[in-house]
């Protein structure tokens, strides 16, 4: 059942951002679901958040941060009008609606896009919600849109440093966000925290929030193969029990999630994604010869 | 036809590829007979009358076996001619022959009652129901023979969905396709097919077969909804509002996790992760195809059912060293024992009599062995009939860098859930019309069985397809 892709534009560096015609998601999808995307025929099943949708004209917003093989692919070889395979869903348990009081929503790096239709209805449902993005400076999104729809939002940015890879560059976005938890919750007394982003990330700021003892919900993101209960590969340990984010989540009490093991499970494949990666990039120079 | 035969004692044999050969690829093992030697195994039937032929009464949908086999003899001099005869006679039962040719446990069925027994080896039923469908399709015999059918369905008006494109709901969507409704199935993956697609591998039934046989059912007019995931996508509710009635298939998705230390750690996959990435997602082709999966150089499987015996012999076929570790004896196993054979073949170590207690991991949180109390089994007999088993508190510890959970599956939460919807055990409950507790909602296959097989989910989706035909009938009748 292929979904065709009506727009597509890169937003900020590495986010590109897609609106696509799917009906049988559109129709359905409440904030806090995802979708499972398979966009090419030897492509992998990933876990993707719809961040707006229209349900009369049935279509849904992605946004991707390119991350690995599959969101470079999409970045490079869809265009609009092209179709999209597959798009499972909505999956996941829509987010609870409650009057919770002061929120302070995170998101971290393209996390924050998962946040915006979750913040926006709980300020719609009579919350007063501040969200904060932390990433780096070049990867903004969604300035304009959040404030409109929240009633704070806090931008932080942190310039890319050149001479530092990747993993120990996002070691600043870490050091700012923390910071910057504990700057507002010094100041102003929330009801909950809610946060999107990596799971080290997550824990890094659970540790800040926990200080203060308030309230914290975590959106966890697990590796995820089917997304409908059937695999286990999205297990998390959560209060002692094994939970299936797919169908249990994805959001949890951040103080019942054991993060190291989320951590652990999140990295497993990373030494086979970088390879996957330099192969695809191989075969694009090659290509271009 | 009460014929004299000549006793042919032993089984024509079909070719294999060698096990060195196989444990590098994911071609299929049996390579299935050629006419000659199905006619040539077929001669050695007996015919057993239609009344008595023990092969029947074992057959779970009652295939008319001595009859199908008899047409590959009387139009030995034609071949098409005698394979459509065939088809035609197992199409009465089971519109999945090429599929239950290679996976049903034909030993415990029909072959386990065959009289030929008691002289010498049984007929080869499975491996002839295989060559039939494998025959008609590489001819295009099967299309024409659904040629013949389409034209003949009269329209009834009524619509049925289904949920879940595995072999019950498949089935029970080409019968009502069949009879004249307007089918829609509900499928949650991006393929149809349940576990023939995800979880069987490709060395034991070709995907492309799969794929073919789905592909008649979209010529009898059946519609494929891939992506939805009932309970999520629509409700059960929801569907009710739309069709006439609703047949649920969904199965046993659920893979069940051993309730030890250390199960989470990296490297322990379930059957169905290990499977889905391997199968559907065709990890064997990473970086060619994007999913990966890692098999480490110890595999341990734990449990001994077909899946545990899928999953070992593809962890095989990455190169590994493999054992399956069983908590009980090897009396108990219940894989199919072709694959047992075919997996002792390929150099799979069995170890029985152990049970998981521990997952021992690294400090990186990786596996790396798995701690076992040794059973041992008691004279009583438990309500399955198995011995009863009991720890004797002694351990043994196995290195693993690799561990696969095959030790079972509950139904799909997502359905179960359904307000109104009665469970049991997680298992939804049926009466003897295969009703669910919602008037208009059937169901069939593992999602009321639990664990079973292909042919008796087969067997309930075609019960299920006469029941919603009555039902829809008294409705039609009643609305006129
Ligand atoms: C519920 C949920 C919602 C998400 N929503 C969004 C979103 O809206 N926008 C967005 O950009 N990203 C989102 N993600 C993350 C997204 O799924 C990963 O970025 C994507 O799978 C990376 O694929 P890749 O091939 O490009 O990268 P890869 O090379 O495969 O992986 C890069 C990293 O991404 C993570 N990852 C890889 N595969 C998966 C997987 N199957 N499931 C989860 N994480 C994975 C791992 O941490 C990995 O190290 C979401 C994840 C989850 C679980
Ligand atoms: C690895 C393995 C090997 C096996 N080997 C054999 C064998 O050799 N011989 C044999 O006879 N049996 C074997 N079995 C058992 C056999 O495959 C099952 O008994 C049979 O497939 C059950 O059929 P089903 O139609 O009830 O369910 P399934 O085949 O499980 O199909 C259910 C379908 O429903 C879909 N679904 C689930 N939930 C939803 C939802 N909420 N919405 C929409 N769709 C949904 C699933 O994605 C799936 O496609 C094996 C099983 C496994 C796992
Ligand atoms: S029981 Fe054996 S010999 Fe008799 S009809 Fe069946 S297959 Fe033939
Ligand atoms: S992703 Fe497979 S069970 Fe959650």
């Amino acid at each position: 059942m292929p979904y065709k892709i009506l727009e597509k534009k890169e937003i900020s560096m590495r986010n590109i951002w897609y609106k696509i015609h799917a009906p049988h998601v559109a129709k359905k999808v409440q904030p806090g679901q995802f979708v499972i995307v398979r966009a090419f025929k030897n492509g992998e099943r990933i876990p993707l958040t719809p961040v707006m949708w229209d349900r009369d004209e049935g279509w849904i917003v992605l946004i991707t941060f390119i991350r690995g093989r599959t969101t470079m692919r999409m970045a490079n070889e869809l265009k609009p009008g092209d179709e999209i395979l597959n798009i499972a869903g909505p999956l996941g348990n829509p987010t609870e609606m409650e009057k919770f009081g002061k929120i302070l929503a995170i998101g971290a790096y393209t996390g924050i896009v998962e946040v915006y239709p979750i913040a926006k209805a709980w300020q719609e449902f009579g919350n007063d919600v501040t969200t904060l993005h932390v990433t780096f400076e070049p990867m903004v999104v969604l300035k304009d849109e959040l404030e409109k729809a929240v009633g704070r939002h806090i931008l932080e940015t942190v310039p890319i440093d050149p001479n530092l890879d990747f993993p120990t560059n996002m070691k600043n976005v870490t050091k700012r966000l923390t910071e910057k938890v504990r700057e507002l919750l010094e100041k102003e007394e929330y009801d909950m925290v809610f946060m999107v982003g990596p799971a080290g990330d997550q824990k890094a700021v659970f540790n800040v929030v926990k200080e203060f003892g308030v309230p914290m919900k975590s959106d966890l993101h697990p590796i995820m193969v089917d997304g409908t209960g059937m695999c286990g590969a999205c297990r998390v340990t959560v209060g002692g029990e094994v939970k299936f984010a797919c169908i249990d989540g994805p959001e949890f009490d951040a103080y019942q999630v054991s993060w190291d093991e989320l951590i652990a499970r999140s990295g497993y494949y990373t030494d086979m994604e970088q390879r996957a990666m330099q192969e695809y990039m191989k075969a694009l120079q090659g290509g271009e010869q | 036809m009460a014929v004299k035969r000549k006793i042919i004692k032993e089984r024509v044999p079909t070719p294999e590829m060698p096990a060195e050969e196989r444990i590098k690829s994911f071609a299929e093992v049996n390579l299935g007979y050629t006419f000659e030697l199905a006619v040539k195994e077929a001669e050695r039937c007996l015919q057993c009358p239609y009344n008595y032929a023990p092969c029947i009464k074992g057959c779970p949908v009652h295939i008319d076996i001595p009859g199908f086999i008899s047409k590959l003899v009387q139009y030995r001099d034609d071949p098409d001619r005698a394979v459509k005869e065939a088809l035609n006679v197992i199409w009465a039962c089971n519109s999945l022959p090429a599929t239950t040719g290679r996976v049903c446990p034909q030993e415990d069925q029909c072959e386990m009652n065959c009289v030929m027994g008691r002289v010498g080896d049984k007929i080869n039923i499975g491996k002839l129901e295989r060559f039939v469908a494998d025959y008609a399709r590489e001819k295009g015999i099967d299309e024409g023979l659904l040629f013949e059918i389409v034209p003949k369905i009269e329209k009834k008006g009524q619509s049925v969905a289904i949920i879940g494109a595995g072999p019950a709901g498949l089935t029970a969507a080409g019968e009502l396709a069949k009879l004249g409704y307007d089918v829609t199935i509900y499928e949650a993956l991006h393929e149809a097919g349940g576990v023939l697609m995800y979880g069987i591998p490709e060395f034991r039934l070709p995907k492309s077969i799969v794929e073919s046989e789905i592909d008649k059912l979209k010529k009898l007019g059946v519609k494929i909804l891939t992506d939805h995931v009932v309970g999520r996508t629509v409700t059960i509710e929801e569907l009710l509002e739309e069709y006439d009635a609703v047949f649920i298939g969904s199965g046993a998705g659920t893979p069940r996790l051993i309730n030890a230390p250390g199960i989470n750690l990296n490297g322990i996959y379930t059957a169905n992760e290990f499977l889905t990435r391997v199968n559907l997602m065709k990890a064997y082709k990473f970086p060619e195809y994007d999913t990966p999966v890692k098999v480490g150089k110890k595999v341990v499987v734990i449990g001994a059912g077909n899946t545990a015996m899928d999953a070992a012999r593809s962890a095989r076929r990455f190169g590994a060293e493999v054992t399956i570790a069983y908590r009980r004896g090897p009396e108990d196993v219940s894989a199919r024992v072709e694959e047992v054979e075919h997996a002792k073949e390929e150099g799979i170590k069995f170890e029985f009599y152990i049970n998981p207690v521990e997952f021992i991991g690294d400090e990186n949180g990786k596996i790396k062995a798995v701690k076992f109390e040794k059973m041992k089994a008691l004279d009583e007999r438990d309500s399955r009939g198995k011995r009863k088993i009991v720890g004797t508190g002694e351990y043994v510890t196995l290195e693993a860098d690799t561990v696969i959970i095959a030790i079972g599956k509950h139904p799909n939460r997502l359905i179960v859930n359904t307000p109104g919807l009665k469970v049991e055990r997680g298992r939804i409950v049926v009466d003897e019309n295969l009703m669910t507790s919602i008037p208009g909602v059937f169901a069939g296959g593992d999602a009321i069985r639990g664990e079973a097989t292909v042919i008796l989910a087969m067997g309930d989706g075609r019960m299920a397809a006469k029941a919603i035909h009555e039902y829809l009938t008294k409705k039609r009748e009643g609305n006129a």
